[in-house]
């Protein structure tokens, strides 16, 4: 038997009542404050956790808003018409892009980053330099759809080149999985579910919960870090001295304590 | 009937923002593709690996509901409100839980470092990064779908009919298989609906729990946040094939209580 049911309903408030709801839920973002926004690659995520502290005591009164996601989102996001102010970006060509299309303006490079090996603390797999890497059972790497992919598969052809196609092919073949989110890599690491992984130096220095082994410089890269001001962003004088800060002296300092390489 | 239609039109009215929220994402995705891009998509190399392996594994998850979820919905159905009322709330838990949470938790459960590890490693039993993971995530995500609509339909037999088939003969396995089962048929299949579309959905607790390796682990959702990185057309045709294959199974399996119903009055008086 039912208890409920359906009934043909004379009472008309409802919906403009719902609609109502709805409209007033839409118009509530506007009333607070102007805040920069700042979208940021998830690799640079405490490094500019830390940069808005620092520039938020500098500039008083001034609210950073961070957004963290893969590059490649936040350009999405941008396309979309996303309120952003600044957009910093892991990889050029995701920058290039928005560039080209006049969304972002007076791009320049901030910061290199390069990649690192990553294994659990306790390193099942007796993992004591780059050459040990095949004995991997379970290696991570990035996706080729995103920077950190991309740059991996540029370290394997040069380790190929160098090491020999055999050790290229072995690691190519210790690969369980292809992913677009180098914390989530990184999570996946410090559980110990995986054996070891390529990562960001910058991923590999926020944590202590995974250990570190470099990968030798001759087979190395150097993955260029880009900010801009986004087209349409409410506040493009804010977001200039935030990006001013990001090159300056204190900006480049932080970013030299969370692992990227700086010019000064 | 017009007298009823204009009676009717009041509640259309209230329940048309709810359905103008639902109907519009799907609008908007339909109008997003070009049928070359749709032609671009079931070209692309992630497309078809994707499709099989989501194909086999949500079907292999819906049997292994069906299997070890009837039981416990039976169970449900039959056991005093108290006892199942606690069980209930632990079968729901997965509705509830982040799937992103309940891929960590499969993890700590089944992981090497996790509460079976050990047993798993024994046996040399890997399941994170593997197919049998993708299942797993998709079982405990899919399966409380299930096993509540098969509980409620149970729930709703009329237990005075199974009395009946007792006093005349049938055993408790008989009068479960030839009252029981069929009687509650409907409910089930539209639990088993919901539940392979669940499976056919999931993706936080594949990513975390299986990872995303094209053909062994990565399921059509993934393959579609893998899109989304490198061209998001890609991506929202991929996801237009995928959403326009579930509408077919789905309608099909809706189709299929009227059909058992139709053979079944055909067959002869019940």
């Amino acid at each position: 038997m039912l208890i409920f049911s359906p009934r043909p309903v004379h009472w008309r408030p409802v919906p403009h009542l719902l609609l109502g709801a709805l409209l007033l839920a839409g118009c509530a973002r506007q009333s607070s404050a102007p805040t920069l926004q700042v979208f940021a690659a998830s690799s640079f995520t405490d490094a500019f956790q830390a940069l808005e502290t620092a520039f938020e005591i500098d500039h008083p009164g001034a609210d950073v808003v961070l957004s963290f996601a893969g590059s490649q989102v936040l350009r999405l996001q941008i396309e979309l018409g996303a309120g952003a102010d600044v957009f910093a970006s892991a990889n050029a060509h995701h920058m290039q892009t928005l560039i080209d299309q006049g969304r972002v303006h007076d791009s320049r490079i901030f910061a290199r980053n390069a990649l690192t090996l990553i294994t659990p603390l306790d390193n099942p797999a007796d993992i004591q330099q780059f050459k040990d890497l095949p004995r991997a059972r379970r290696l991570l790497v990035g996706t080729e759809a995103v920077p950190v992919g991309s740059y991996t598969a540029e370290v394997l052809r040069r380790s190929a080149a160098v090491l020999g196609h055999a050790f290229a092919a072995e690691v190519r073949a210790r690969v369980v999985s292809r992913e677009s989110n180098v914390r989530l890599i990184r999570a996946k690491v410090a559980l110990g579910e995986a054996d070891a992984a390529i990562v960001y130096r910058t991923d590999a220095a926020a944590t202590d919960r995974v250990r570190e082994v470099p990968i030798p410089p001759a087979l190395n890269v150097a993955a260029d870090c880009l900010i801009g001001r986004v087209e349409g962003g409410a506040l493009p004088a804010l977001a200039d001295r935030w990006t001013g800060f990001v090159g300056g002296n204190a900006g480049q300092r932080i970013l030299a304590q969370h692992g990227f390489v700086v010019d000064r | 009937m017009s007298a009823g239609l204009t009676r009717r039109w009041p509640t259309l009215l209230v329940a048309l923002p709810m359905l103008f929220l639902l109907a519009l994402p799907v609008l908007a995705l339909l109008l997003s593709s070009s049928p070359t891009d749709l032609a671009a998509a079931v070209d692309h190399p992630l497309f078809l690996p994707a499709l099989s392996l989501s194909a086999r594994t949500s079907l292999i998850s819906l049997a292994i509901v069906l299997l070890a979820g009837t039981p416990l919905a039976w169970w449900l159905a039959a056991a005093p409100p108290g006892r199942s009322r606690t069980v209930e709330l632990l079968v729901d838990l997965p509705m509830v839980i982040p799937p992103a949470v309940l891929g960590i938790a499969l993890l700590q459960a089944f992981g090497r470092g996790g509460l079976m590890g050990p047993v798993l490693m024994g046996l040399d039993l890997q399941i994170p990064f593997t197919t049998s993971a993708v299942i797993l995530a998709q079982v405990v995500v899919s399966a409380p779908f299930y096993i509540q609509s098969a509980a409620a339909a149970f729930r709703r037999v009329d237990p005075d009919l199974l009395l009946v088939a007792r006093t005349l003969g049938e055993s408790r396995t008989g009068a479960f298989l030839r009252v029981s089962l069929p009687m509650a048929l409907p409910g089930m299949v539209g639990g088993a609906a919901l539940a392979w579309a669940r499976s056919l959905g999931e993706f936080g607790a594949t990513l975390l729990f299986a990872g995303s390796l094209s053909g062994t682990t990565q399921t059509m959702p993934l393959a579609i946040y893998t899109a989304l990185e490198s061209d998001v057309r890609v991506a929202l045709a991929l996801a237009l094939v995928l959403g326009g294959a579930a509408v077919l199974v789905l309608v099909a399996l809706r189709a299929v209580p009227g059909l058992w119903a139709r053979q079944r009055s055909r067959g002869g008086p019940t």
